[in-house]
């Protein structure tokens, strides 16, 4: 094989002292420059090494990517940059691995003046490395890596490739008189760490990346070192597999070069020589002679003396090898003694254990127990303004067709929300839901009184309010329109506006102060700064209402430090005389904050949720208190509304089930209303409903808007279907005389009913079919797009709700009934397999059983039914709406659900 | 990733039609057993592995037999024998008998990446059947190959000839050998090792015949996968832990796991190449696995691979560390992130148990990512420790060994009781 060599190598090696490697004057251009990685690190190179990046490719693709130097202009190919006129001599590539070959290719055919190649990639195939050697030996480039993070000159404030010291690297990376060759990228910034703190810093580093090819490896390192004037002594980090470190000593034993710095050593991976999978670094795998322990007995040789003891501090003036870094500021400390050299700067620290943050919860053997120190700067300042923040936190992306809160698990064909399926859900109130939706988790027993206390509070309305959905009403205005109408109005009142502050108030106090759950007793600064920032001589507007939230805070028992902040506020303010400014206010938020105390502290939900959440318990409460269908005879609603402390104990999704029906719910009504609200929480982040809401949130509006926009994002079009169903039932049923549909002994025979039903579909199938009039309208509810095909189809969320009605005894007629209508179906030749009925149907079974004896009565119209149902679906969904828009608002941009022109058309 | 025999290496060879050794598997009838006795007078006994195992005649488990009664007699004895290599001990699962071919001369050839040549080699010699290492240079050559062209049958050719190969075999050899290229060139193979080819003479022709393969595949290499080799082949290689988390592999690396012993009590969360091989070092026994998350892992994939770890290990596990030098490129807090919430919710499904909790990092966020650990353990009530990048790794490493053996030994069932206490109260 023929190839280049450049003595004293038998191999190409291009420079003769690492002075050359990295210089001011190289010019770089980055393949897959605006990949994710290079994205980020490529602006922090430039800007390190004063504008060094001259071009990138990006495939397919042209543009810039800014930096703080100024636009980086960015090709579509290597060729394109080299026809702009830029020269570059060195290129770093990011291509995905399978890519990296094809990029080295393209860098040396098309440039002839390169000089070097970094690759950062990991996981190149050893196909493509060996081929990349070949071709770069011929073509006389320099190879760093692949997997590797590059390289850096500390002197000139040069750093290509990685990303060598981090975001910051003129932090770690400062000038001296040590050069690192490093077989981990993570352990050259460690060890360039390590060093500052002693007092000794860095003349060039490189990441040498450990794969089974080693391009730059450490006989061409150290005889460039030799040659270079900046440096004096060479630290290195080695682990098993391969014969550099050999070549290089033998080399220097037989004076192929010269070498006469000292080598502060590291080699590690003993444990590697068991394992038959590389884990880590691909090339650290050993055969029986390259393992740590022979790479340690190499240099020992070399060394002429053992390990380095950091007692004894032996050392030669070869050097040393060190059994990890910990030991690498010392080990070069008493090498340079030994060459009589000085630490290039005084030491700033060592490298002993210093705890940042430990627990209060167990005390540990005093051997281990060790103080708390301060950070050294910027981190302590960090430490105390990051102390302050509380909740979770979550990256800013466009959320337009995402979400954080909903799916549609694709196994199961079931919604979820925050991980818990709809059938889950189905089991539990409105109310829990309702917590569940914004805290992540569902509330704590003792919340759900205050949970059913807040939310009822806010069912009080001004009554005169309901003329204007007469007016809509009378108008034809679906329900959705006429609660829109009112939630457009809500805005950002007073009311929720002040909550907010209240809690944000709260919250900061808790962090400023770092108070916590142990906290035993209050500051006196604390006190003072309540009383300049919240206290008052005005007298605060006291209502029944606010006293009774008053009595409430004052009373609880709950252990959660907000609470206890809150009650000696208003022990502070009664003692000083002072009134709490808008106390109701601030009583709401110290309920609010209180119950999602918790899921804030662990992170589940973000602090703007927790400040916000008042409003969303107001509009989901509001939403009900607008919804009653006939409030004329609905005696049950006149007390919920008005303005006397009634029914504020009672479950909340009791009240609402008698804002909707009415009445005073009976034997399993509640669960199966509560069911209904379950099953219709979300569908996944697809649907309009979920739409209309995040497309408000997106243009900036506040949540009662949001609100709206999931109401205008719905119309007959929801629950129509099970609209369509009702109305066949009621059809088929009418004239039955079924007075119970909930009691099995009804003397209707269902089998003989369905049969007749099925028998006049399959008719009317055949007359459409004939007559080819138009498209045959299938039977609402039954058969369902995925659950189909087989012998005997199911829908398994339908499965699950009739298993747990079974289980507990709850009978309905009309919902027996579609079970034999899908059989009938079939028997009768209509459907080639028995068709599922599916969860729609649900939904109009229990609807239909809700309001059967009062539609028979004549006390509600085929209209208020429809309408029912229609808010029935409100209910349920509004509960998935807050939590969509709560998680938008945390996750999302402004404008993100803006569709791209490019993804437009237009139709003729 | 490794294979051993020739059940499995046969595959290999017929991909580019190198003459291998007839065989039948463990699962031959006495009377096809008879049949190819009966064909080839003698037959080769030797217990199949997964894996790459070597050294297997040295430890007595390969068997000439003549008669269908010694071959039933080796396959019993070998069918699930032990076999201690180095520090390895394998158990064969099953055995080969292959046809015995007779010969005047075995050859050793292998292709290998070699490092001092920073390239492929082939090495071969005349001298085959025996250990390769054992052979003085001179018996030996060492070719390096030019990966764009391959092997050249001049190689071969110089090669035989300057190791004393008699002149007879070597036409037969430089015909065959060079196609060995191919098979490694194009499959993805890092080393294939042929020991001993046996040249038998057959009519007036001489044919190189394979009778024992070893080849190892990179992993970063997807070729192997048009071999065609049974999905489960290397699925023994990896423990049920190690095989959900390499469902997540990525170009990208950031989910490297190797378990290391199951009845450790630290999951090490290892950042880094450098910390992965140093931390494991310093954790020895008490490491449950070695791992590398490094490469800057996005949050769903940091959380996935908590979530695994959890599920395999929370139980039995005293101590969660997480351990990495000052990142250059990973961002903490997203890290943390990822691994704290995957414990949160793994604690609110499984239960509370007292783990304990040791961190030393450097990076990017690295204070964003520390509190986020610490609010999320202040609320689970674990206790934890948390060192910057100003800690000495090793030495974190060391303390997070001592404070895991006083917290197996006693902390532990001291703080359950106190905790216990307190929830009565």
């Amino acid at each position: 094989m023929r190839q280049l060599k450049t003595r004293p190598f038998p191999y190409y090696v291009g420079l003769h002292s690492l002075e050359e490697l990295v210089t001011k004057e190289n010019r770089v251009c980055v393949m897959n420059i605006l990949g994710s990685e290079s994205r980020k690190v490529t602006p922090v190179s430039h800007e390190y090494s004063g504008g060094n990046v001259v071009a990138g490719v990006q495939y397919g693709r042209r543009g810039v990517l800014e930096t703080k130097l100024g636009n980086i202009p960015v090709y579509r190919s290597i060729r394109e940059v080299m026809d702009a006129g830029i020269a570059f001599d060195m290129g770093v590539v990011y291509i995905p691995p399978t890519g990296v070959l094809k990029a080295v290719s393209e860098l040396v055919t098309h440039n002839e003046a390169l000089k070097r190649i970094v690759i950062v990639t990991e996981k190149v195939p050893a196909r493509d490395s060996r081929n990349i050697r070949a071709l770069c030996q011929e073509a006389g480039v320099d190879v760093i890596g692949a997997n590797c993070l590059g390289m850096a000159n500390a002197w000139d404030r040069v750093r290509i490739g990685g990303s060598l010291g981090g975001d910051h690297p003129e932090e770690t990376l400062v000038k001296g008189s040590i050069a690192i060759h490093s077989n981990s990228g993570n352990f050259t910034t460690t060890m360039a760490e390590y060093l500052r703190t002693a007092g000794f810093g860095i003349s060039t580093v490189v990441s040498s990346g450990k794969d089974v090819y080693i391009h730059f490896a450490l006989p061409e390192f150290l005889y460039a070192a030799q040659n270079d004037p900046r440096t004096k002594a060479v630290v290195i980090y080695v682990e098993p597999g391969g014969y550099y470190e050999k070549m290089a000593l033998d080399w220097i034993k037989d004076r192929t070069f010269g070498f006469t710095k000292p080598i502060i050593a590291c080699v590690t991976g003993r444990w590697k020589k068991n394992i038959t999978r590389a884990c880590g670094h691909a090339g650290a795998l050993s055969g029986s002679g390259d393992d740590a322990e022979s790479k340690e007995r190499w240099f020992d040789a070399y060394f002429g003396v053992g390990e380095f003891d950091p007692k004894a501090r032996i050392v030669s003036k070869r050097g040393v090898r060190v059994s990890s870094i910990q030991y690498i500021p010392d080990a070069v400390r008493a090498v340079y003694e030994k060459i009589d050299e000085a630490p290039d700067f005084p030491s700033t620290g060592d490298l002993s254990l210093k705890l940042w943050l430990g627990d209060n919860f167990v005390k540990v053997p005093a051997a281990l127990d060790l103080p708390l120190v301060t950070p050294p700067a910027p981190y302590d300042q960090q430490v105390v303004e990051v102390n302050k923040q509380v909740g979770a936190h979550y990256l800013r992306q466009n959320m337009s067709r995402k979400s954080g809160a909903s799916r549609m698990n694709r196994e199961t064909q079931v919604s979820e929300l925050h991980g818990k399926s709809v059938l889950e859900l189905s089991q539990c109130t409105m109310e829990e839901n309702l917590f569940f939706a914004l805290g992540k988790v569902m509330p704590e027993k003792t919340d759900v009184p205050t949970l059913n206390l807040i939310l009822n509070l806010f069912m009080k309305i001004d009554e005169r309010r309901m003329e204007l959905i007469d007016v809509a009403r009378a108008n034809g205005c679906t329900p959705n329109a006429y609660l829109a109408s009112q939630i457009a109005l809500v805005g950002d009142k007073d009311l929720l506006a002040k909550s907010r502050n209240h809690a944000k108030f709260i919250i900061d106090l808790i962090r400023e102060f770092g108070l916590d759950e142990r906290t035993k007793t209050f500051p006196p600064e604390l006190d003072a700064f309540v009383a300049s920032k919240l206290l008052g001589s005005e007298p605060s507007r006291r209502t029944d209402i606010s006293e009774l939230l008053f009595k409430e805070v004052r009373k609880s028992r709950k252990g959660c430090v907000a609470l206890r902040v809150c009650q000696h506020i208003i022990d502070l303010a009664g003692k000083r005389g002072l009134e709490i400014r808008d106390t109701y206010e601030f009583l709401l938020a110290t309920i609010a904050v209180c119950v999602l105390w918790n899921p804030m502290l662990e992170k589940r939900i973000s602090r703007q949720m927790v400040e916000d959440s008042v409003a969303y318990f107001y509009l989901m409460a509001r939403i009900v208190a607008y919804s009653v269908v006939d409030r004329a005879n609905n005696p049950h609603w006149k007390k919920l509304v008005d303005q006397k402390l009634s029914n504020l104990n009672a479950s909340f999704t009791e009240n609402a089930f008698k804002v909707l029906f009415g009445r005073l719910p009976e034997g399993c009504d509640l669960m199966e209303f509560q069911t209904l609200m379950g099953l219709t929480v979300t569908n996944g982040p697809g649907t309009l409903s979920v739409m209309g809401a995040k497309e408000s949130v997106s243009a900036r509006n506040d949540i009662s808007m949001a609100f709206v926009g999931f109401l205008a994002n719905t119309g007959r079009a929801h629950g129509g279907n099970g609209f369509e169903a009702i109305e066949f039932l009621v059809e088929k049923f009418r004239e039955t005389g079924l007075t119970d549909p909930g009691d099995p002994n009804h003397g209707l025979d269902l089998k003989a009913m369905a049969n007749r039903a099925a028998r006049e579909y399959g008719a009317y199938k055949q007359r459409v079919r004939e007559t080819e009039e138009s498209v045959v309208k299938p039977l609402p509810c039954v058969n369902h797009p995925v659950f189909k095909g087989n012998a005997i189809n199911v829908d398994p969320r339908e499965q699950y709700v009739a298993a747990q009605f079974k289980e507990l005894g709850v009978y309905n007629a009309f919902w027996e009934f579609y079970h034999h209508l899908v059989q009938e179906l079939y028997d009768e030749g209509v459907t080639r397999n028995v068709f599922c009925v599916n969860v729609d149907a649900v939904l109009a079974v229990i609807t239909l059983k809700l309001v059967w004896k009062d539609l028979q009565a004549g006390r509600v119209t085929a209209r208020q039914v429809q309408d029912l149902v229609f808010t029935l679906f409100l209910f349920g969904r509004s509960i998935g709406i807050a939590a969509e828009i709560a998680d938008h608002r945390d996750r999302g941009t402004d404008m993100d659900c803006r569709t791209p022109e490019s993804e437009l058309t237009y139709v003729l | 990733m490794q294979l051993s025999g020739l059940r499995y290496g046969s595959r290999l060879l017929q991909l580019v039609e190198f003459p291998v050794a007839e065989f039948l598997d463990g699962s031959a009838t006495n009377q096809e057993i008879q049949q190819f006795l009966e064909k080839h007078k003698k037959l080769v006994v030797k217990p199949a592995f997964y894996g790459g195992v070597g050294k297997k005649g040295k430890a007595g488990l390969v068997r000439i037999v003549s008669t269908l009664q010694e071959a039933l007699q080796a396959k019993r004895e070998l069918f699930f024998a032990q076999h201690t290599y180095g520090n390895k001990t394998v158990t064969a699962n099953g055995v080969t008998m292959e046809a015995f071919v007779p010969s005047d001369l075995e050859v050793y050839f292998s292709i290998s990446s070699s490092t001092v040549r920073r390239g492929p080699v082939f090495t071969i010699t005349p001298w085959g059947g025996v250990d390769i290492e054992a052979l003085p240079p001179e018996k030996k050559a060492v070719i390096e190959i030019d990966p764009f062209t391959g092997i050249n049958a001049f190689e071969i050719t110089n090669a035989l000839t300057d190791t004393g190969c008699p002149e007879a075999f070597i036409s037969a050899l430089t015909q065959h050998l060079p196609k060995l290229w191919d098979l490694y060139d194009g499959y993805g193979l890092t080393t294939i090792e042929l020991n001993p080819i046996r040249v038998m003479r057959k009519g007036n022709h001489i044919l190189p015949v394979a009778c024992d393969v070893k080849a190892s595949f990179d992993q970063d290499n997807p070729a192997w996968k048009r071999i065609g080799l049974p999905d489960d082949l290397f699925q023994t290689e990896t423990t049920p832990f190690e095989a959900d988390i390499n469902e997540l592999r990525t170009y990208q690396g950031q989910s490297d796991v190797l378990e290391m012993n199951p009845k450790g009590t630290i999951m090490p969360f290892m950042f880094g190449g450098g910390a992965n091989s140093a931390g494991t070092e310093a954790l020895g026994e008490s490491a449950i696995f070695s791992s590398d998350f490094g490469g800057n892992p996005p949050y769903e994939k940091m959380y996935e691979i908590s979530r695994i770890v959890f599920e395999h290990w929370y139980q039995q596990a005293d101590m969660l560390l997480l351990i990495g030098g000052k990142a250059n490129n990973t961002d903490i807090y997203v890290t943390f992130k990822g691994v704290f919430d995957a414990l949160r919710d793994h604690v609110a499904k499984a239960g509370w148990k007292p783990l304990y909790v040791v961190i030393g990092r450097g990076g990017p966020n690295l204070v964003k990512g520390m509190f986020y650990a610490k609010d999320i353990l202040d609320r689970l009530r674990m206790p934890y420790k948390v060192f910057g990048f100003d800690t000495s790794m090793i030495l974190t490493l060391e303390y997070a060994k001592k404070i895991d053996q006083w917290w197996g030994a006693e902390g532990a069932a001291a703080y359950r009781r106190q905790m216990d206490k307190q929830a009565r109260v």
